[in-house]
């Protein structure tokens, strides 16, 4: 029996995939502290502080210390809870957060010793719906972590958690769809080509579902002004209350990394992914630099944001959502579907 | 490399199933439906059908059974698991359901599906499976099945805002605290006291508030 391979992309060896596995996931996760150590400084800037300066020349340490510090605590758990899931439920979502990572393009096909490879983990041609199957598990970790814990505040938590996720993937699951449609398919790489061929960004012919995918990537990664599941001010914590150590560590961990990959993801569909802007067309060992520096850039963008608004009220979370993010999602759809169609 | 992904992922899909039935608190039926329907999904990933495969997940274990475990996380159960219901005729009349069920199944395995199991598996055609080819096959050969689930699918919608209307979920009236795009786009307020209280522009109400 001949083996056909995928026909999105190509086949390559297994040491390479290995290797580009391990690659991408050193990457990414040297980007989880670096957002993390932006995020405290900025925070500290936007409030007219120092922000943390101790650790390290210029607090550059910071991160390393939060971490050593969640690490060495006491694993505790509370009588109410049940084991077996509250282990599991941070486990899911740092896997969920992770495995998405894999299917952000940081370039096109280059040669490595002279081997044809890839600059992304996998190119699917199912692409997009990747990211949301993924999207959709990592709801579980969120509601098992709240419902496990055995504990009202997480437990009300994870039922907000649930609700947004669910609410805030319609809207944003509808905004991808006009870029689906003007680049003609679901894959990543490719919707990256199109924006190539066009000249354009989709960014400026679909600025609508820019918007709103930005807001539902802020919503599900319950960031503010999205941040109900961990209200602090009136749920201590929402679904990681009663998470210490380890357990928090690693759900703050599935957090950011969480806004990289929702911030590559927005980057390759609407911010032309690897291109540089005016067709400036730089050797291709630079693709990858561009990805994560739009990365960076639209992850300083959720900062900012955190920085400036205030936490949306439960119910108008809920009426943003399905009243004005969803029937925009769905008429920026149908105005695509006609103008693709006559053009 | 298959034939042991077939069995892991075949073996969880018959756990999971077993595990929906058997276990006797609520949400660990549900979870181990999401497990089951996981399973699946690494089934058609093994057939090469990648766009069946997340659809499976995006819509059952993403979407359907979050609303399962919102119904059970709500509606509690965690105090009092499902005790088995009904007495000897119910018992002997589920037998004969299981019973009819599995000859039913035997026939459609052994009538058809045996006739695919050769030495190769079935033929391989570059683009099977892929968005592209499900979608031209929905909109020519199945247009009208098509068709007829999404005339289905939009009865249920309304159907649905209708029981909820009659129950009065729906409320008609001005509703407490409606936030419109003008609102969102031009806040008048800033936060005052009076604008959270009443849930409008709290400038506009501060005269009504004093008489």
């Amino acid at each position: 029996m001949t083996t056909v391979y995928a026909e999105v992309g190509f086949y390559e060896p297994v040491w390479i995939q290995i290797l580009k596995a391990l690659v991408i996931f050193a990457v990414g996760l040297q980007i989880v502290p670096i957002v993390l150590l932006a995020e405290r400084k900025l925070l500290g800037r936007f409030q007219n502080r120092y922000g943390p300066n101790r650790v390290g020349p210029f607090g550059a340490m910071q991160p390393l210390a939060d971490i050593g510090k969640l690490l060495w605590k006491e694993e505790f758990r509370p009588r109410t809870s049940i084991q077996f899931l509250f282990v599991l439920a941070p486990i899911i979502s740092i896997i969920t957060a992770t495995a998405t990572l894999a299917a952000v393009p940081f370039g096109n096909v280059v040669d490595i010793f002279g081997e044809p490879v890839g600059l992304y983990g996998v190119d699917l041609n199912i692409g997009i719906l990747y990211v949301f199957a993924f999207g959709a598990i990592a709801f579980y970790g969120i509601v098992l972590g709240g419902w496990a814990s055995g504990s009202k505040y997480s437990f009300l938590g994870a039922m907000r958690g649930a609700a947004q996720l669910i609410s805030y993937e319609v809207a944003g699951g509808l905004a991808v769809v006009g870029v689906v449609m003007m680049a003609g398919t679901l894959s990543l790489t490719e919707i990256v080509e199109a924006q190539a061929a066009d000249g354009l960004w989709f960014v400026i012919p679909q600025f609508v579902g820019f918007l709103v995918f930005l807001t539902a990537g802020f919503a599900e990664t319950n960031r503010a002004p999205f941040d109900l599941p961990e209200a602090d001010a009136e749920l201590v914590g929402g679904y990681n209350t009663e998470y210490g150590g380890g357990g928090f560590a690693t759900y703050f961990m599935a957090e950011y990394l969480n806004i990289v990959v929702i911030s590559a993801i927005t980057a390759t569909l609407f911010l032309g992914g690897w291109l540089l802007p005016f067709g400036i067309d730089p050797p291709t060992w630079v693709d990858p630099l561009v990805v994560i520096a739009k990365i960076g850039a639209l992850s300083f963008f959720f900062i900012w944001i955190r920085a400036t608004l205030p936490r949306l009220r439960y119910d108008q979370l809920m009426s943003f959502g399905w009243k004005i993010l969803l029937p925009l999602a769905t008429i920026n759809t149908l105005v695509t579907a006609i103008l693709v169609v006559v053009w | 490399m298959a034939p042991v992904f077939f069995f892991i992922a075949a073996v969880g899909a018959i756990a999971g199933a077993i595990g929906v039935v058997a276990l006797r608190h609520p949400l660990y039926s549900v979870l181990s439906l999401v497990f089951h329907l996981l399973s699946l999904a690494a089934l058609f990933l093994l057939l090469r059908a990648e766009f069946v495969a997340a659809a499976q997940v995006v819509v059952y274990a993403g979407a359907v059974m979050v609303l399962y475990v919102f119904v059970v996380a709500y509606v509690g159960g965690a105090q009092e698991p499902m005790a088995p219901s009904g007495g000897l005729p119910v018992r002997i009349l589920s037998l004969f359901v299981v019973g009819a069920l599995l000859v039913e199944l035997l026939i459609a395995t052994l009538g058809s599906g045996l006739s695919a199991v050769g030495e190769e598996g079935a033929a391989y055609a570059p683009g099977f499976g892929s968005p592209a080819e499900i979608g031209q096959l929905l909109l020519t050969d199945f247009l009208l099945a098509f068709e007829v689930s999404s005339f289905l699918l939009l009865i249920a919608a309304v159907g649905a805002v209708m029981l909820a209307r009659r129950r009065g979920g729906v409320d008609d009236g001005e509703v407490e605290g409606r936030i419109s795009v003008a609102q969102l786009l031009s806040p008048e307020g800033l936060g005052s006291m009076a604008e959270s209280v009443s849930g409008r522009s709290g400038v506009k109400d501060e005269p009504e508030g004093r008489s």
